[in-house]
C-alpha cells in the first residue's frame, strides 16, 4: 500500500494526541490488568513449586500418611530393606520468626548422605536433601553441602542445641549473623535457635525455608519419632518400577506411597476458581478497553470521512482503506499491548501481594519473594492487545469502506446511521440477554460457561445503552423548552449517538460490573457475618498462633488445655482439631469437634427440617460425617454420599450424613466427632478450643485467667467472639481487596474512553461552539454546557447499568459463585451499593469532562468560526 | 423513482473540454458521479476508451478511477496531513508507480503549476487558489485519459479564477486528455470546446451557441 497513505494515516493520528494517549492508555490498561493478574497467580504457582522442589529434591516420590505423620521406625525398615531406594526421612512444620512465616524442614544429613551415595552416578556427593529447581538435577549444589562445607559447621548443626540455616537474604532481612541467636515459634510455643550457616546460593525457592536437624525439628514441632514423608528416588526404569511396587505392598495401613509432590499440588488445584475469577475480571478491563478502542478507531474514521471519500475517488480500493484502518488499529493495538505489558509487571507486583495474602488466609502457607513472568505473558498481552484493538476496529473499517467516493457522508447522515444501529443494538441486547439466560439454564456446574452467560449479560447493557441515550434526551429537550441552553445541551447528545453513545455504553457496562460485584461481595459479607453470629455460640476461643490451616503442630499441649478449660467460671467447653487428611478425591480438610448439645444449634444443616436435623446427628454421633457445601459442590456430593478417607489403619468410608453451611474454609471440609476422629487417626491433639461461659462471668476475668495458665509454656491466642467475628470480616474484606482494585481498573478505562470521546466530540463541534459563543455564552458557560452534558451521560450510564448490574449480581452470587467455590449466598442488596455507583458514574462522566470543558473554555471564538 | 438525467447523450474526443452549466440540482454532480464511475447508470451505456463504465464492477472501477481520471472539486479535497508534494505522489502511489519515478513527475508537474517551491509545505499553508493547483497537478499528474472538475472555481476569487482557468484547460491539452467540467463560471465556460446545458435530465445547447451535443 502507498507510503504516502500510510504518512496521512499515521500524521492525522499524530495531531490529536490526547485522543490518542487517552486509547492508548485505557487499551494498556487493560493489558496491563491481564498481565498483572497472569504475574501474580503465576508468581504464586511458581512460589508453591519452588518449595516443593526446595524441599523435595530430586525425589521421586514419597511416602506420607496422616495428620499425625509417620513413624520414624518406617525409615529405618525401608533405608535398611531398600536402600536403592535411597530414602531420606523430612519432617516439615511451619514456624514464626517475628511476625515472618517460614517453612521448617527438618533433614537427617547422614541420611542424605547415604542417599547420595546411592545416587553417586548422578552427580558429585550431597549432605544435605535439599536442591534448588531450574538447573539439571544431578549437577544442582545441595544447601546442605554448602552451608555445611566445613567439618566445623557440621560439627555444630550434630550437637548444638537450636541449630539452624537459613538464606543469607532472609538472614539479611532478619538482622542476623551467623552466629546470631533467635527466638523461633512453633505453634505457639517459643526456642530459641542459632544460625550456624547461611545459604548464600541465591536459589529461588530457598528463601522461605528453616533447615535444622531432624531431631530438632521433631521437638521443635512436637512430633517426637514422627516424620512429615519419606522421600525416594527410583530408577526411571522397571527395577525401580518393581522396587516401588513391592514397597508398596509392604507398607502399612493408611501409609501411602505416590509420586512426590502429588500431594501437595491438589492444594495447588484448589486455588484454580480464584485465579478464574481473577482472570474474569482482568478479562473485564480488557472489554471496557475494547469500547474504548472502537471509540478512538471510529472517531479517527469519522473525522476523515471526507480524507477517506477522496482517497476512493482517486483510486483507492475499499480493501486498501479497511487495510488502512486495520492497520492503524493493529500499530495501536501493538504500542498499546507493549505499555500494558510494562505497566502490567509494575502491577503485578502489586497484585502479588494481594494474592499471595488471599492465598495464605484461605488455601495454603506461600511466600512470594520472586516475580514470574510466565512464559505466555507476552504472548497473551500482544495477543489480547492486538486482537481487542482489531476487534474494536472491524465495524469502524468497515463503516470507512462504505464510505463513497464523493465529498463524504454527511453528518446527519451518519446520525440517522447511528439511530438505526442503536435500534438494531436494542434487538441484539435482547438476544444476548436470553442467549445469557439460556446458557445457565442449560449448564449446571461449567464456571466457563457461568462467565460466558455475565459478559454476554454485560454485552446486553452495552447494546441497549446508546437507544437509551438517544429516547432520554430527546425526552429531556423536549422538556427543556423554555431553556434554549437545556435543550441544545440534551438535544446535542441526542443528535449525536455516533459519538455520544459508545462512550455511554462502555461507561454503563463497566457501572454494571461494579454493581454486580459489589453486591455480590455485598451478599457474600452479610452471608458470612450471619453465619458466623450462628456459629459462634461460645463467648471465648482459644487457639495456638502460627501459618496454616488443619497443621499439625498447631497444637495445645496437653497439660496447657487442662489448664485453661479448669479456669473456674467456664459452664462448658468444645475441643477442636483440625486435620487435613487424605482422600481419593484429594486432601480434605477435617474439623473433629466433641460438640455439646448447645453448640450443635451453631451448624445449620442445609435443608433438613427438624426430624431430618435430629436422625442427621444421631448418624453423626455414631461415625457419619457432615459435609461443607463448598466441599459437596466440588465432589458432586449430597446426604446420604460416603467419603473415603485415608485414616491411619487404611481407606474407610464414611457417610454423608448431612450438608452444613460454611463459610470459613474456602474449599470446605467435613465435620466429624472427635472421638470418630481419634479412632481412626490416632491423633490427640487439640487444634481450638471454645469456651461458654457461666451466666455473670466477666470474659476479661477468665481471660485474663486463661493467660496465666498458659504462661510459660504456649503462646495462645484468646480471642471473644466479637474479636473471631472482627477478624474473620478483617479476613474477608482482604480477599476482596483484589476485587474492588480490578473493578476500579475497568471504571478507570471506561472514564478515560468518556474522555477520549468527548474530546472526538468536541472537535467536531468546535463550530457550533464557536457560534454559540459569538452570541453571547460565556467561556463558563460552555464549559458548563460540556459538564452538564457529560454528567447527563454519567447519569443514563447508571440507569441502564441498574438493572443489569443487579442481574449480573444474581448472575455472580447464585451461578458464578456457586460453580466456582460451592458457596450458597443469599442475596442482599444495600442502597449503599447503588449510591456509591451512582456516585461513581457521574464522578466518572464529570471527570471525564473537565478537560473538553476547560478546552472549549479556552478556544478561541475565531478561530472556531473560521475553520471550514 | 425521480430520474435526474435522461437521455444524456454526450461524446467527447481526446484532447477536447466541455463545460456543463445548469442550474442548482439540474443533475450536474450526478452527470459526473455516473462519468467517473461512482454511481451507475439506470440505463444506457458510459464509455470510455471503448471501456463500458456502467457494466464494470466496483473494484474495476476503482482501478478505472485511479488510472484513467482525474478529479478537481470545488473545495479542492486535499489531505491535511500530507504536503503538497505528497498530495500529488498520492496520486501516482495508488496506480502503482513508486521510487524517484514519481517523484520526477511529481516535481515536474509541480514546478509546472508555479508551486515547485512549496512542495514541502502543508496544504494548510496554502491559499485558496494555490490549494487548487495542488488539486489540478493532483488531477493529471497520473495522467488520466479524463479529468473532471466540479465547479473548480467555485471557490475562488475572480482575480484566481483567472489564473486557474487557462491553467487546467492547458495542461489538459498538453496531455490530449478530456476535461468534462460542471461550473457556473461563465468564463471558464467559454474556455470550454464546448459547452451545454442541463436542463430537466437532457443536455441543451446554451441559447445563441452553434455547438450542441
Amino acid at each position: 500500500m502507498s507510503r504516502t497513505l500510510w504518512a496521512a494515516s499515521a500524521r492525522h493520528l499524530l495531531r490529536r494526541p490526547a485522543q490518542l494517549i487517552l486509547a492508548l492508555i485505557g487499551l494498556a490498561l487493560g493489558v496491563a490488568t491481564i498481565t498483572a493478574v497472569d504475574i501474580a497467580t503465576a508468581s504464586a504457582n511458581r512460589a508453591f513449586e519452588l518449595s516443593l522442589d526446595a524441599v523435595s529434591g530430586p525425589a521421586t516420590n514419597e511416602i506420607t500418611a496422616g495428620p499425625a505423620g509417620l513413624d520414624e521406625q518406617l525409615y529405618i525398615s525401608i533405608a535398611l530393606r531398600e536402600p536403592e531406594l535411597a530414602p531420606v526421612p523430612l519432617l516439615e512444620g511451619y514456624v514464626t520468626i517475628g511476625d515472618e512465616a517460614f517453612q521448617l524442614v527438618g533433614v537427617d544429613p547422614l541420611a542424605a548422605a547415604n542417599a547420595s551415595a546411592e545416587r553417586a552416578a548422578d552427580g558429585p556427593q550431597a549432605i544435605g536433601t535439599l536442591q534448588a529447581a531450574g538447573a539439571p538435577r544431578a549437577q544442582q549444589p545441595a544447601p546442605g553441602t554448602e552451608a555445611l562445607g566445613g567439618l566445623d559447621e557440621l560439627r555444630r548443626w550434630l550437637t548444638e542445641p537450636g541449630a539452624a540455616i537459613m538464606a543469607a537474604s532472609s538472614a539479611r532481612r532478619l538482622g542476623l549473623t551467623v552466629g546470631s541467636r533467635f527466638e523461633i515459634a512453633a505453634g505457639g510455643r517459643p526456642f530459641t535457635a542459632v544460625l550456624i550457616a547461611e545459604d548464600a546460593s541465591g536459589l529461588p525457592g530457598r528463601e522461605g525455608l528453616i533447615l535444622t536437624d531432624i531431631a530438632q525439628a521433631q521437638e521443635w514441632l512436637g512430633a517426637r519419632g514422627r516424620l512429615s514423608s519419606i522421600e525416594l528416588r527410583a530408577p526411571r526404569d522397571a527395577a525401580g518400577l518393581a522396587a516401588l511396587t513391592e514397597l508398596r505392598a509392604q507398607l502399612p495401613h493408611g501409609v501411602e506411597l505416590q509420586p512426590v509432590g502429588r500431594r501437595s499440588r491438589t492444594n495447588l488445584d484448589m486455588t484454580r476458581a480464584f485465579a478464574t475469577n481473577l482472570h474474569a475480571m482482568s478479562l473485564l478491563a480488557l472489554l471496557v478497553g475494547l469500547f474504548l478502542i472502537y471509540g478512538a478507531v471510529s472517531f479517527a474514521v469519522l473525522q476523515r470521512r471526507r480524507t477517506f471519500a477522496v482517497l476512493r475517488a482517486l483510486g483507492a480500493t475499499r480493501l486498501e482503506i479497511v487495510r488502512l484502518v486495520m492497520l492503524e488499529s493493529l500499530l495501536l493495538g501493538v504500542a498499546g499491548a507493549l505499555l500494558g505489558l510494562g505497566a502490567g509487571v509494575a502491577l503485578g507486583r502489586v497484585l502479588i501481594a494481594l494474592v499471595s495474602r488471599t492465598i495464605n488466609d484461605l488455601y495454603f502457607v506461600v511466600a512470594v519473594n520472586t516475580v514470574a513472568l510466565p512464559h505466555g505473558a507476552l504472548a497473551t498481552a500482544v495477543g489480547a492487545g492486538v486482537v481487542t484493538a482489531l476487534l474494536a476496529a472491524v465495524l469502524p473499517a468497515w463503516e470507512a469502506a462504505r464510505i463513497e467516493p464523493q465529498l463524504g457522508l454527511k453528518r446527519s447522515t451518519l446520525e440517522v446511521r447511528a439511530a438505526a444501529i442503536a435500534r438494531a443494538l436494542v434487538l441484539a441486547s435482547v438476544v444476548f440477554a436470553l442467549g445469557s439466560g439460556a446458557i445457565v439454564l442449560m449448564t449446571s456446574r461449567s464456571l466457563l460457561a457461568g462467565f460466558v452467560a455475565l459478559f454476554l449479560l454485560l454485552l446486553a447493557v452495552a447494546g441497549v445503552t446508546p437507544a437509551l441515550l438517544g429516547a432520554v434526551a430527546q425526552a429531556g429537550a423536549r422538556v427543556c423548552r423554555r431553556s434554549p441552553v437545556g435543550r441544545l445541551a440534551l438535544g446535542g447528545v441526542a443528535s449525536s449517538l455516533s459519538r455520544t453513545g459508545v462512550a455511554v455504553a462502555s461507561l454503563g457496562l463497566a457501572i454494571a460490573a461494579m454493581i454486580g460485584v459489589s453486591v455480590m461481595v455485598g451478599s457474600f459479607r452479610d452471608s458470612l457475618h450471619e453465619w458466623l453470629i450462628r456459629t459462634m455460640r461460645a463467648d471465648l476461643y482459644v487457639t495456638v498462633p502460627g501459618p496454616g490451616f488443619g497443621r499439625p503442630e498447631r497444637r495445645i499441649e496437653p497439660r496447657v488445655l487442662a489448664a485453661l478449660t479448669s479456669v473456674p467460671g467456664i459452664a462448658h467447653f468444645t475441643a477442636t482439631r483440625n486435620a487435613i487428611v487424605d482422600s481419593p478425591r484429594g486432601p480434605i480438610s477435617i474439623a473433629a469437634v466433641s460438640f455439646t448439645p448447645q453448640m450443635q444449634t451453631g451448624i445449620e444443616l442445609v435443608g433438613e427440617r427438624d426430624r431430618a436435623a435430629r436422625e442427621a446427628w444421631e448418624a453423626f454421633a455414631h461415625g457419619a460425617v457432615f459435609m461443607a457445601e463448598p466441599l459437596a459442590w466440588r465432589l458432586d456430593m449430597h446426604r446420604g454420599s460416603s467419603l473415603t478417607l485415608e485414616t491411619a489403619s487404611g481407606a474407610r468410608r464414611f457417610e454423608v450424613a448431612g450438608l452444613y453451611r460454611e463459610y470459613g474454609n474456602g474449599r470446605g471440609g467435613v465435620l466429624m466427632d472427635r472421638d470418630v476422629y481419634r479412632h481412626w487417626w490416632g491423633d490427640e491433639g487439640v487444634s481450638s478450643v471454645s469456651l461458654s461461659l457461666a451466666q455473670g462471668v466477666e470474659p476479661a476475668d477468665v481471660v485474663a485467667a486463661l493467660r496465666r495458665a498458659a504462661a510459660g509454656h504456649q503462646a495462645i491466642f484468646i480471642g471473644s467472639n466479637a474479636d473471631i467475628l472482627a477478624l474473620s470480616m478483617s479476613i474477608f474484606d482482604r480477599t476482596f481487596v483484589i476485587t474492588r482494585v480490578l473493578y476500579w481498573l475497568a471504571a478507570g478505562v471506561a472514564a478515560i474512553g468518556l474522555t477520549s470521546s468527548l474530546l472526538a466530540w468536541e472537535l467536531e463541534r468546535a463550530r457550533e461552539l464557536g457560534v454559540l459563543r459569538s452570541l453571547g455564552l460565556t467561556p463558563g458557560g460552555a464549559a458548563a454546557l460540556i459538564e452538564a452534558q457529560t454528567i447527563f451521560m454519567g447519569l443514563v450510564a447508571f440507569v441502564a447499568a441498574v438493572p443489569a448490574g443487579l442481574l449480573a449480581a444474581e448472575l455472580l452470587v447464585t451461578v458464578i459463585n456457586r460453580r466456582a467455590f460451592g458457596w450458597l449466598i443469599d442475596f442482599h442488596l444495600q442502597g449503599a451499593q447503588l449510591a456509591n455507583a451512582l456516585w461513581l458514574a457521574v464522578a466518572a462522566a464529570a471527570a471525564a469532562g473537565v478537560y473538553p470543558a476547560w478546552r472549549s473554555a479556552r478556544a478561541s471564538i475565531a478561530a472556531h468560526l473560521r475553520e471550514e | 423513482m425521480h430520474a435526474v438525467l435522461d437521455e444524456v447523450d454526450l461524446e467527447l474526443q481526446s484532447g477536447a473540454s466541455a463545460a456543463i452549466v445548469g442550474r442548482s440540482g439540474s443533475g450536474k454532480s450526478t452527470l459526473l458521479n455516473l462519468l467517473s464511475g461512482i454511481d451507475r447508470p439506470d440505463g444506457g451505456t458510459i464509455e470510455l476508451d471503448g471501456r463500458e463504465i456502467g457494466q464494470l464492477r466496483e473494484p474495476a472501477r476503482t482501478v478505472l478511477r485511479r488510472e484513467s481520471i482525474g478529479f478537481v472539486y470545488q473545495f479542492f479535497n486535499l489531505i491535511p496531513t500530507l504536503s503538497v508534494e505528497e498530495n500529488v505522489l498520492l496520486a501516482l502511489e495508488l496506480k502503482g508507480m513508486r521510487g524517484a519515478q514519481a517523484r520526477h513527475r511529481t516535481r515536474g508537474l509541480l514546478d509546472r503549476v508555479g508551486l515547485g517551491s512549496r512542495a514541502a509545505s502543508t496544504v494548510d499553508m496554502l491559499s485558496g487558489g494555490e490549494q487548487q493547483r495542488v488539486a489540478i497537478a493532483r488531477a493529471l499528474v497520473h495522467e488520466p485519459r479524463l479529468v473532471l472538475a466540479d465547479e473548480p472555481t467555485g471557490n475562488l476569487d475572480e482575480a484566481t479564477a483567472r489564473e486557474i482557468v487557462p491553467l487546467l484547460t492547458e495542461l489538459v491539452r498538453e496531455r490530449e486528455a478530456m476535461l468534462i467540467v460542471v461550473t457556473h463560471d461563465r468564463a471558464l465556460a467559454a474556455a470550454a470546446d464546448r459547452v451545454w446545458e442541463l436542463r430537466d435530465g437532457r443536455l441543451h445547447e446554451p441559447q445563441g451557441s452553434s455547438e450542441g451535443a
